[in-house]
């Protein structure tokens, strides 16, 4: 039917799952309490603090930033016609109060949505409780903004 | 500082980037992991390469743990997963405390369009203003989430 149900383009998207969840695993970060010794900058003083958190995202932002470089100079990615740039481009308070309450779950767990999947790896207890909690927050999330994407364009763009 | 891992950090963060890379040169695809999950919900459009995805970051995890054992957390000379305890003194059941922080960031990274893949390695090497805003206020909150509730 479309591009992304050919074969190179679904080869790609598991290459890249399969880099994303070893790349998860090699730095830790599926360890939410890793992740916490990182949120917790009262620890700083002590000594206690782990800036692991920061040694992954800086060299992982460094990468993607050369691939969109690149990608700036092609008119379309290899296997589909048209890079899917987000549309969005003004700050409005959906953007700052999802960040808001992203936030504060993140803090009380020490998880975001890449290393939970991932942990699916590793399975520990009560992982089911949350995958399915982020789920029925998700889904509620696309029913406050109705009729999503037109609306949401109409207040971002 | 005695969890402070650099070398398994840096490589484990160009690993992300090179997959972040791969899917927007080959497919034109932002890895951001909260939209490709909650675009598996109705009514999603294209399911089958996010599915694709997520199920290999499951396997690539699973073999990284083999491959490489005893990082850490997690495969066969790890230590085994757990996830992080309510607060001491919030008698607060555990799964509880789990699921709260679940529904928050399923619906936070709805409305807000991304979490730390998303909005921070891919918005960032972008330049999107709209990340540098969504990774300021996250991290931020997220540290004084941390400080208010004393998890650590």
């Amino acid at each position: 039917m479309t591009a992304s149900t050919r074969l190179p383009y679904l080869a790609t998207a598991a290459l890249s799952g399969l880099l994303f969840g070893a790349g998860l695993y090699v730095s830790q970060m599926v360890d939410p309490l890793k992740v916490l010794r990182f949120l917790d900058f009262t620890a700083i003083p002590s000594g206690g603090w782990d800036p692991s958190l920061a040694f992954v995202i800086v060299p992982a932002i460094a990468v993607m930033f050369v691939a969109v470089r690149i990608g700036r100079r092609r008119n379309a990615p290899v296997f589909a016609s048209e890079f899917n740039e987000p549309e969005f481009h003004h700050i409005d308070a959906p953007l700052v109060l999802g960040a808001a309450l992203f936030g504060i779950g993140w803090g009380m767990s020490g998880i975001c949505p890449g290393p939970a999947i991932a942990l699916i790896a590793f399975w520990p207890p009560d992982l089911l409780v949350f995958l399915v909690a982020m789920f029925i927050g998700s889904y509620a999330g696309a029913l406050v903004i109705p009729s999503g994407h037109d609306r949401r364009l109409a207040l971002a763009r | 500082m005695d969890s402070f891992s650099p070398i398994p950090a840096l490589a484990g963060g160009v690993l992300i980037g090179l997959a972040s890379a791969l899917l927007w040169l080959g497919n034109g695809r932002i890895a951001g992991i909260s939209g490709l999950f909650g675009q598996l919900l109705p009514p999603a459009r294209t399911v089958i390469w996010r599915l694709v995805f997520l199920v290999a970051l499951v396997l690539g995890a699973l073999a990284a743990s083999y491959l490489l054992p005893g990082l850490g957390v997690g495969g066969p000379g790890g230590q085994p997963a757990r996830l992080a305890a309510p607060p001491a003194g919030w008698s607060v059941p555990a799964p509880l405390w789990i699921a709260v922080s679940g529904l928050l960031i399923g619906f936070g990274t709805k409305i807000g369009n991304g979490c730390t893949s998303g909005h921070g390695v891919c918005g960032l090497a972008r330049l999107s203003k709209r990340s540098f805003v969504a990774v300021g206020v996250f991290f931020a909150v997220a540290i004084v989430t941390v400080t208010l509730t004393g998890i650590v």
